[in-house]
C-alpha cells in the first residue's frame, strides 16, 4: 500500500487529507476541489481496485451496506455555490455545500430548494445520492424531482454531464434522477443544478384528531405529519387561503411553527407503504410502543426502536413488503445483523448492468445498494 | 416470410399487418419524418409483448414500440425495417387507488380519457399535451410528455411511479412501486423519455392529482412579446408559480381565430394565458397580482374567464393551435426548445429574425412560463426548396437556444429529429456515457435503434477522451 500511496499522493497533489471524523479506517483520504480531480482520483481506484468509500456529512452513511474502503473521498472541498440564477428558479451547487446553509441563503431572496428538513451537517451531495425527501414532498413532490442537471465523476474516471440548468427538458436520458439515490455507487456527483421553489407568503400548523379527515378535507397541505402524541398539518399561501384552510379543516393554527425533531434510537428505520397503508402501518407501530413520525398522503415512515428486538423489526419489514413497500434501515447498532434492505428489487439484473456502465470496475462506495450492487 | 408466420401464429392474422397498404398508416408519426416498418402487431397483454419481443430477436429484426403517433420528432418512426408494436389496444384501466391517488393503466389508454374516468373521483393526471384527446400515456412515458399544466406539476416522469416493461431479451420486469423511494437505482426515471429504446412500457402506475377547488384563466394581451415577457418573468418573481402560463404571437392568434371565432384579440401582438388554481381566497389574490404586473409591464387588457364555459374556450384557442394552421398552409413543421426564461425575449427576437432571413411563415404558441418555445413553421413541402429552407431555419432556431443556455427539446422528445444535434449539448464522453446505460438495457440495440443518440456515441473505447489527468493539469 505504501507504494500506492505514494503514488497517489503525487498524483493528488496535495488532496491528502485526514480521514473524516466518523469514516471507516481506510488507507487514505483524499479532498479533492475540482470534479476532474475526483475523476483522477476514481480512475487511479479502478486501475488498482481500491474500494472508494464517498464521504459528505457523514449523517446518511447508515445506509445501505457498510463498505469497507481503501479510499476515502471527501466532499469537503467542493463546497461552492456555483450559479443561482433566481429569477431562473435554478441554483447549481457543488455537492459539500451544506444543506442548511444552502436553505438559509435561498431563503434570504425567498427561495427553497424544499430539501429535508432539520439537516444538521448533512451536505446536499449527501442529500441528493441518499435520494431523501424532506417533510413538504406531499405538495412539492421527491427530491429526485427537482434535480435538473448532475455533473458525475464516474468510478472509471471520467466526468460525465446529464440533464441541464433548465426548470423543463427532456434532451436525453434522465442522469439527473438515475444519480438521485445512487449512493455513490455510480461515482461521486460533483455538481447539481436544482430547481427552486418561491417561498410562500405565509405558512400555519393545524393540530387535528383525525389525520384520515384532514386528508380529505384540507388543499394539497405540504405536508400532514402524525407522531405519538399529535397529528399536525401544514399549510401555506396567502393570509387569506390560510383563513380558507382553517375553515375547511375546522380549527385554528396552532402558533409558530416547527418541525418534528428528528428521531434518534438505537435503530433508526425507515418504512415505505403505498400512502392508503398508513393508517395500518400506525396501528403496528403504536403496537409497539416505537416512536414514530408518519407521513401522510407520503406513505413514508421515520422511526426510532430503542430495544434490541429485531424480530419485531422483521415481522413489520414482512408487513410493509406485503402490502408493496419495506422497511429501510437508516441506522443500526454495532454489531446488529438486521438487512438494511430486507426485499431486494426484481430487476437486480438490471441494475448490476447499469452500476457497471458508470463503474466496471466496482470501486465506487463497493455492495452498498439491494443485491450488494 | 418466416417471422410473419410465428407473429401470426401467436396473436393471429388479424393483429398481424405486414401488406405495404397497412403499412402506410404506420410509417410516420405526426412529424415529417417517414420510416421503415416491415409488420406492425397489435399485441394485447404484456405475455404477447414479450412473445413477440422473443421473435423478433431470434430474425435479428428490430422492434418499435407506437402508441397513437402524435409524437413530433420520430421516436416511434423506425429507421430501419422494424417490427412495430403498436400498443393501442393495451388500454385498460386496472386500478384506481384514491387512497393513495394512482392509476395502473395499460399504455394505449389515451391521456385524456384517464382524466375523464377519474374526475368524478374528484382526481386527473397532470401532464397534459395539447394531443391530450388522441395522445397515449404509453406514448407520454416514451417521450416524458409535457403540457401547459406541466409548469407547476411538472412532466410526465414526475407523474410516474412504476412501469411493467418487456426487456429486450422478452423478459418483464416492474421498475419503481407504490410505495415512495423503491430501493436501488431509479431505473424508473431512465426508462421515461427513453422513446422505447431501453424496453417496451406494457402497464403504467401514474399519480394522479386533486382537482383544485378553484381556478382562474386570465387573457391579457400587450402590444409587444417584451411586454408579455416581462409578464411571464415578474409573476414567478413575485413567488406564484401558475398553472400554467402560456403565450402566443399575433400570427397564431389570428390563425387560431380564424378557425375557432372565439373573440380572441387579433389586435395584439402577443397574448398570455395564464391559469392559476387553488382555493377561491387564493386564486383570486393571485389573479390580482398577475394582472397588476401585467398592467405595470403595459398590457393593454386583462380579461378573466367569468365561467367554465369561457374559460374552456379560452383553452380550445390553445390547444387548437396546431390544426388552425392547417389552413394557413399544408405543412407545418413544429419545433420544441427550451431556454432559460429570463431569455425569452433575447431568443425569441433570435428566432424571428431567422423566420425573416429564411423568408418562412412562422407562428408562435408556446409554454412561456417554463421557456419551452414552440415556433411553427407552416409551409408547402411541394414547393421546392420549401423543406430544405424549413429544416435549415430550424437547426438555427436550436443552435440560438442552445447558445443562451437552453436545450434540444422540452417536452417532445430527441428522436429522429434531434438525434444529430446531441452534440451541441452533450460533449462525446457525456454521450458515451449514455450509449453505455442504454447498452445496459439493450446491448445488441435491438429496441428502436437509431434514436436519441447520435451514431458514433460510443466513442471512448476508440480513444478520443484524454486522460483526465492531462486535461486537468
Amino acid at each position: 500500500m505504501t507504494v500506492l500511496k505514494n503514488e497517489l499522493a503525487k498524483l493528488a497533489k496535495g488532496m491528502l487529507q485526514e480521514l473524516p471524523a466518523g469514516a471507516p479506517d481506510a488507507d487514505f483520504a483524499v479532498s479533492p476541489d475540482r470534479a476532474q480531480d475526483v475523476a483522477a482520483v476514481l480512475r487511479f481506484a479502478s486501475d488498482h481496485r481500491l474500494k472508494v468509500l464517498f464521504w459528505g456529512g457523514g449523517t446518511h452513511q447508515g445506509l445501505g451496506y457498510p463498505v469497507v474502503p481503501d479510499v476515502v473521498v471527501s466532499t469537503a472541498q467542493l463546497n461552492s455555490v456555483v450559479d443561482w440564477q433566481a429569477e431562473d428558479l435554478t441554483i447549481v451547487v457543488e455537492p459539500g455545500v451544506l444543506v442548511a446553509d444552502l436553505e438559509a441563503q435561498l431563503e434570504q431572496r425567498g427561495q427553497t430548494a424544499v430539501l429535508p428538513e432539520s439537516p444538521g451537517a448533512a451536505t446536499v451531495g449527501g442529500v441528493v445520492a441518499s435520494g431523501l425527501s424532506g417533510w413538504r414532498r406531499l405538495r412539492y413532490g421527491p427530491t429526485r424531482d427537482r434535480v435538473l442537471e448532475v455533473v458525475l465523476a464516474t468510478g472509471d474516471g471520467r466526468v460525465v454531464r446529464g440533464g441541464g440548468r433548465l426548470v423543463k427538458n427532456v434532451t436525453g436520458y434522465d442522469l439527473p434522477r438515475l444519480a438521485t439515490g445512487s449512493l455513490g455507487s455510480l461515482g461521486l456527483i460533483t455538481s447539481v443544478c436544482l430547481k427552486l421553489w418561491p417561498l410562500t407568503a405565509e405558512r400555519a400548523m393545524f393540530e387535528v384528531g383525525d389525520p384520515a379527515a384532514v386528508m380529505r378535507t384540507a388543499y394539497r397541505p405540504y405536508a400532514v405529519i402524525e407522531t405519538n402524541t399529535e397529528t399536525t398539518v401544514y399549510v401555506a399561501g396567502t393570509a387569506a387561503e390560510i383563513e380558507a384552510q382553517a375553515a375547511r379543516i375546522g380549527g385554528h393554527p396552532v402558533s409558530g411553527h416547527r418541525w418534528p425533531d428528528p428521531l434518534q434510537g438505537l435503530f433508526n428505520l425507515l418504512v415505505r407503504v403505498p400512502a392508503g397503508a398508513i393508517p395500518d402501518a400506525v396501528t403496528l407501530i403504536r403496537q409497539e410502543g416505537w416512536r414514530f413520525q408518519a407521513a401522510h398522503g407520503v406513505g413514508e415512515i421515520r422511526l426510532a426502536v430503542d430495544d434490541h428486538d429485531a424480530a419485531a423489526i422483521l415481522s413489520l419489514r414482512q408487513w410493509a413488503e406485503s402490502v408493496g413497500g419495506g422497511l429501510v434501515v437508516a441506522r443500526v447498532p454495532e454489531g446488529s445483523a438486521l438487512d438494511p434492505w430486507g426485499l431486494p428489487p426484481d430487476s437486480l439484473d438490471l441494475q448490476r448492468r447499469v452500476k457497471a456502465a458508470f463503474d466496471p470496475v466496482g470501486i465506487a462506495n463497493p455492495g452498498k445498494l439491494p443485491g450488494g450492487i | 416470410m418466416p417471422l410473419i408466420d410465428e407473429l401470426t401464429s401467436t396473436l393471429g392474422s388479424a393483429r398481424v399487418h405486414s401488406h405495404p397498404l397497412e403499412l402506410m398508416v404506420y410509417n410516420k408519426d405526426a412529424g415529417v419524418t417517414t420510416g421503415d416498418v416491415a409488420v406492425a402487431i397489435l399485441p394485447e397483454t404484456t405475455q404477447e409483448v414479450a412473445a413477440c419481443v422473443r421473435i423478433a430477436r431470434r430474425y435479428g429484426v428490430p422492434v418499435v414500440a407506437r402508441g397513437a403517433g402524435t409524437g413530433l420528432a420520430g421516436g416511434a418512426v423506425p429507421v430501419q425495417p422494424s417490427l412495430l408494436m403498436v400498443l393501442t389496444r393495451m388500454n385498460q384501466i386496472w386500478e384506481v387507488d384514491t387512497q393513495a391517488q394512482t392509476a395502473w393503466v395499460g399504455p394505449g389508454v389515451l391521456n385524456l380519457d384517464l382524466s375523464r374516468h377519474t374526475d368524478h373521483l374528484g382526481l386527473h393526471y397532470a401532464p397534459d399535451p395539447s394531443s391530450q384527446a388522441a395522445c397515449t400515456i404509453g406514448g407520454n412515458v416514451g417521450t416524458n410528455a409535457g403540457g401547459p399544466h406541466c409548469l407547476a406539476e411538472g412532466t410526465t416522469v414526475a407523474h410516474i411511479h412504476a412501469v411493467e416493461m418487456v426487456t429486450a431479451d422478452g423478459d418483464i420486469v416492474t421498475l419503481g412501486e407504490k410505495a415512495p423511494d423503491p430501493v436501488g437505482l431509479d431505473l424508473r426515471a431512465v426508462v421515461v423519455g427513453s422513446e422505447g429504446t431501453l424496453g417496451i412500457v406494457t402497464k403504467v402506475l401514474v399519480k394522479l392529482t386533486e382537482n383544485p377547488p378553484a381556478v382562474r384563466t386570465m387573457l391579457l394581451t400587450f402590444d409587444s412579446i417584451q411586454a408579455a415577457a416581462a409578464t411571464v418573468s415578474g409573476t414567478i418573481a413575485a413567488g406564484i408559480v401558475p398553472a400554467a402560463l402560456e403565450m402566443m404571437d399575433q400570427p397564431m392568434v389570428i390563425a387560431v381565430e380564424n378557425f375557432i371565432h372565439g373573440g380572441l384579440p387579433v389586435d395584439a401582438t402577443a397574448v398570455l394565458l395564464a391559469e392559476v388554481v387553488g382555493l377561491d381566497a387564493g386564486v383570486d389574490a393571485e389573479a390580482e397580482v398577475i394582472e397588476r404586473i401585467a398592467n405595470d409591464a403595459g398590457a393593454t387588457s386583462v380579461r378573466i374567464a367569468a365561467d367554465d364555459e369561457e374559460r374552456a374556450l379560452l383553452w380550445k384557442a390553445r390547444k387548437n393551435a396546431f390544426g388552425a394552421v392547417a389552413q394557413a398552409a399544408p405543412d407545418y413543421y413544429l419545433h420544441d426548445t427550451v431556454v432559460p426564461r429570463t431569455r425569452l425575449v433575447e431568443v425569441m427576437t433570435k428566432i424571428y429574425e431567422i423566420g425573416e432571413r429564411y423568408e418562412i411563415k412562422m407562428l408562435n404558441v408556446f409554454h412561456a412560463g417554463d421557456g419551452n418555445l414552440h415556433p411553427l413553421v407552416a409551409y408547402d413541402a411541394r414547393e421546392p426548396g420549401a423543406s430544405e429552407r424549413v429544416k435549415a431555419a430550424a437547426e438555427e432556431m436550436v443552435r440560438v437556444s442552445v447558445a443562451a443556455g437552453g436545450s434540444l427539446t422540452g417536452e417532445h422528445g430527441v428522436g429522429i429529429e434531434k438525434r444529430d444535434l446531441m452534440g451541441i449539448v452533450f460533449g462525446p464522453v457525456d454521450l458515451d456515457a449514455q450509449a453505455r446505460l442504454r447498452e445496459a438495457f439493450d446491448p445488441d440495440n435491438s429496441l428502436n435503434p437509431g434514436k436519441i443518440l447520435p451514431l458514433g456515441s460510443r466513442c471512448y473505447d476508440y480513444g478520443l477522451v484524454s486522460d483526465p489527468w492531462q486535461e486537468s493539469s
